[in-house]
């Protein structure tokens, strides 16, 4: 296991190269910077300047060298837009949003694998047709429509909870979180549905395809056989087989949760990363794309070694070398 | 028994009274405002764009200030004469202090303006501002006398936009020294407290302010860029003041009993310019083969087109009604504008000048524009495309692109016909005006905007002379004049200053400004 989890991080460092690389000569190829931080009356002389100061007067393989030299030595370069070293932006954005991912995260597997069993084990029931129908509605309207329900619904008509922005925090174990003041979590409540909505209707058809793909199966007759209680049956032996696809998706579904919650962040002004990005790119801020794709990448890298790790926990077929 | 069913109704009325009255107080003296787009810094010098402006002016102060109507008025600055044409003595105004309590000085301002030019990775500095400064000497704490390299009627306009930090404090910060807030120190109307970038920035009021105190005590700035969002966070209640209100839902807001809107005609020119190049893209024949000469270098072609555009139409049914039509620079009321430039739309007209010019039947050609800069410059650039159909020309294509795309490709020869803004910060037409069409002049540093290589030398004369007057009354018929050289040439074809709009939660006031800025300073409690 272990070469195999050596093996993994050093085919990451290629693909962060790669990344680094696409992203680099994309942005370059859209437009300046400068255009855009300067203000509509700036001179051309203004201009020069603005352009020397941010490096962008070099040719694009000097200042992909120089960032490359210094991103050796732990420094992605300072923002564009705010002068402040891009990781540190990046980082000072991250526990807002993974408070978000996980608390979606946890409101889509507490309602998702009961509902999906509930309607699994009953196909055809009318419980079964109500949940799958929900689910449809989860997967196929579009998120930001969602988030603007459910603000125009919660907050403007029943004015139950705040609209958006992130509510007073505290700290628990020593971790900044929403989570620690009742405000906090009101804050948080929409846009974690909102972000839940569609990792829920997945969870949902997965687990309830995997019931009863597992259901008919020899082994569950032959438990059966045995005497095993109902709940035994499903509780332990159907849920632990159907876990294997779900912890691939779920695995996923986390990094780009994590990653790309920017239509809720945006919608919510949920100060999180995935709201930085969609702004970086806006304001073509090179040095905080770079380094957030990096960090991305490198998160998605990790996220599925572990995924890996879990399968061969949870099925005893699997081997991990088999897998690289 | 029965008093138990009654008294518990009450003792919840109660509670709630309490509740209420706990509440409403604190409402009255805090203020939530909801902005569209954030600051980069707390170091007020860092950027001189719009938002940071707006942050900056909060907390610091400046020589000169811009009242609503987008006028300079003296703000530390008490007095100032010239002496000669190229020196300044300025007097200061006295018993100013520092959030600190430190008292403000000349010193300050020397800091403060050396400082302008120098902030590291500065994107868009205020060197332009202080360029003209030659020298600078404390005559003593109150007086500074400046020298400027040409004589420049505008200089104070210009030297008293910086915002005055304290030296005391700043000497040596950085721009992240400023964010933590260490050093965010200035004479402004208000203290600062915090900045979580991407949520909200604290402020408190400061009540040794030397001008008209502001009404409310705490103030939180929430930046909520997602135009539904930042609506919806006014209808909740959640903000008490928003900037930028998307005009799609104005006319659904003016009929909500909950809220105000109010409208301010900005500075802001939104214009058409025709690229006068001899190689300028995006033209051809009706054919599609390449035209013998640009046809936008002929002034009856820029004169038709001008012609073509039905300015009021296009702010009627395009901008819902956000935007004031105009052919000058400048709006009403600000030096340089020239009451004779009015809009003309009269097809027949513009069609009969392009026959003179020799393109009867029209020619083919694009028109771009941005789509993410200012408000709906997307749907702008299709209606202007529609007009100029009717109008007789062969629309072959209407481009609209993200501004980071187009922007670049502007400058470097892109486009054929193009729509830009421009945020007038000068104060005049004048500086705008040299900027935008004055022949480019890379040594002389004129003609900066001129990205359509525009070159008229009646109009070079006439802004040159503009520039350098220096009494008030002849610099403004000098200026207007100068535009109407231009304008009506075609070198540049003003479409409307774009409105402003604001929404307030009833109970709010907001006096509206025409340089778009969005001030805690400005709100007040309804009446």
């Amino acid at each position: 296991m272990l070469v195999f989890i050596i093996r993994r991080l050093m085919q990451s460092a290629l693909v962060l190269f790669a990344v680094s690389v696409v992203v680099f000569v994309g942005i370059y190829a859209i437009g300046n910077p400068a255009d855009i931080l300067l203000p509509d009356d700036a001179t051309e002389q203004e201009r020069d300047h603005a352009i020397a100061n941010l490096g962008l007067d070099k040719p694009l393989p000097v200042q992909y060298g120089i960032f490359l030299g210094n991103a050796v030595q732990g420094d992605l370069g300072s923002s564009f837009v705010f002068n402040i070293p891009s990781i540190d932006l990046i980082l000072s954005r991250m526990p807002a949003t993974l408070e978000l991912a996980f608390c979606a995260l946890v409101v889509a597997l507490v309602l998702g694998i009961p509902l999906g069993l509930l309607a699994g084990l009953r196909p055809g029931s009318l419980l079964d047709r109500t949940i799958v129908t929900g689910s449809i509605l989860g997967f196929s309207l579009p998120n930001f429509w969602q988030g603007l329900m459910l603000i125009m619904i919660f907050s403007v008509t029943l004015g139950w909870v705040p609209s958006s922005g992130r509510g007073e925090t505290g700290s628990i174990f020593g971790l900044e979180t929403s989570l620690a003041t009742w405000d906090g979590i009101h804050h948080l409540l929409l846009p974690a549905i909102n972000l839940s909505l569609f990792k829920l209707s997945l969870l949902i058809r997965l687990t309830r395809a995997g019931v009863r793909e597992t259901m008919p199966l020899d082994f569950i007759t032959f438990a059966r056989a045995k005497g095993l209680s109902e709940t035994r049956i499903v509780g332990v032996h159907v849920l632990k087989t159907i876990l294997v696809p779900i912890i691939t998706v779920l695995g996923m579904e986390l990094g780009s949760v994590i990653a790309f919650a920017t239509v809720t962040e945006t919608i919510f002004a949920w100060p999180g990363m995935g709201k930085l990005i969609i702004d970086s790119i806006n304001h073509l801020d090179r040095p905080v794309v770079v380094a957030y794709l990096m960090v991305v990448t490198l998160m998605f890298i990790l996220i599925n070694l572990v995924v890996d790790v879990l399968y061969s926990i949870l099925d005893p077929r699997v081997r991990l070398q088999g897998i690289a | 028994m029965f008093s138990r069913h009654r008294v518990r109704p009450l003792a919840l009325a109660a509670g709630f009274g309490v509740l209420v009255s706990v509440v409403t107080p604190a409402l009255a003296a805090d203020l939530t405002m909801g902005f569209s787009s954030e600051q980069q810094s707390i170091d007020p010098l860092f950027s001189r764009t719009g938002p940071n402006q707006t942050a900056a002016a909060h907390i610091f102060d400046r020589l000169m200030e811009r009242d609503e109507k987008g006028i300079f008025q003296p703000s530390l600055a008490e007095s100032w004469k010239n002496v000669d044409p190229t020196t300044w003595e300025v007097k200061l105004r006295q018993n100013v202090k520092f959030h600190d309590g430190s008292p403000f000085t000349a010193e300050d301002v020397v800091f403060s303006i050396e400082r302008a030019p120098k902030v590291p990775n500065s994107p868009a500095s205020f060197e332009s501002y202080v360029r003209s400064i030659k020298a600078m000497q404390v005559v003593d704490p109150y007086t500074l006398r400046f020298t400027s390299t040409t004589p420049d009627p505008t200089f104070m306009q210009n030297v008293g936009g910086v915002f005055i930090i304290s030296k005391k404090v700043a000497e040596n910060a950085t721009s992240a020294d400023f964010n933590s807030g260490k050093v965010a120190i200035g004479t402004g109307p208000y203290k600062f407290v915090s900045w979580t970038p991407g949520d909200r920035m604290q402020l408190l009021r400061n009540d040794a302010y030397w001008g008209p105190k502001p009404e409310w005590e705490k103030v939180t700035i929430r930046y909520i860029s997602n135009d539904p969002a930042r609506v919806a966070a006014l209808l909740s209640g959640a903000v008490d003041v928003i900037n930028e209100v998307p005009p799609t839902d104005i006319p659904t807001l003016k009929k909500d009993k909950r809220v105000n809107v109010i409208n301010a005609a900005s500075i802001r020119l939104i214009y058409i310019v025709l690229n006068q190049r001899d190689d300028a893209p995006g033209i051809a024949g009706l054919d599609g083969k390449p035209l013998p000469k640009n046809p936008y270098q002929d002034a009856r072609v820029r004169q038709a087109i001008s012609l073509m555009i039905d300015r009021a139409g296009i702010v009627d049914k395009v901008l819902f009604g956000q935007g004031v039509p105009t052919n000058n620079q400048v709006p009403e009321g600000i030096l340089g504008y020239n009451p004779d430039l009015k809009p003309k739309y009269d097809v027949a007209a513009a069609k009969k000048l392009l026959a003179d010019a020799g393109y009867p039947k029209g020619f083919s050609m694009t028109i771009s524009g941005s789509n993410d800069r200012f408000l709906l410059d997307g749907d702008l650039v299709q209606g202007i495309g529609q007009l100029l159909a009717r109008g007789g020309l062969k629309v072959a294509k209407v481009e609209a692109l993200p501004y980071s795309v187009f922007s670049k490709a502007a400058g470097e020869n892109g486009y054929g016909a193009w729509i830009f803004s421009n945020g007038n910060s000068a104060g005049e037409a004048g500086r705008g005006l040299e900027s935008m069409l004055h022949t480019y002049d890379k040594d002389r540093k004129l003609g900066s905007l001129n990205r359509h290589s525009y070159s008229n030398q009646v109009f070079d004369k006439a802004i040159d002379a503009a520039l350098d007057e220096f009494d008030d009354a002849k610099r403004w018929k000098l200026q207007a004049d100068a535009a109407a050289i231009a304008i009506n040439d075609g070198g540049m074809i003003p479409l409307y200053h774009q409105a402003v709009t604001w929404a307030t939660r009833k109970g709010f006031s907001y006096a509206g400004r025409r340089d778009e800025a969005t001030l805690a300073m400005s709100t007040k409690t309804a009446k």
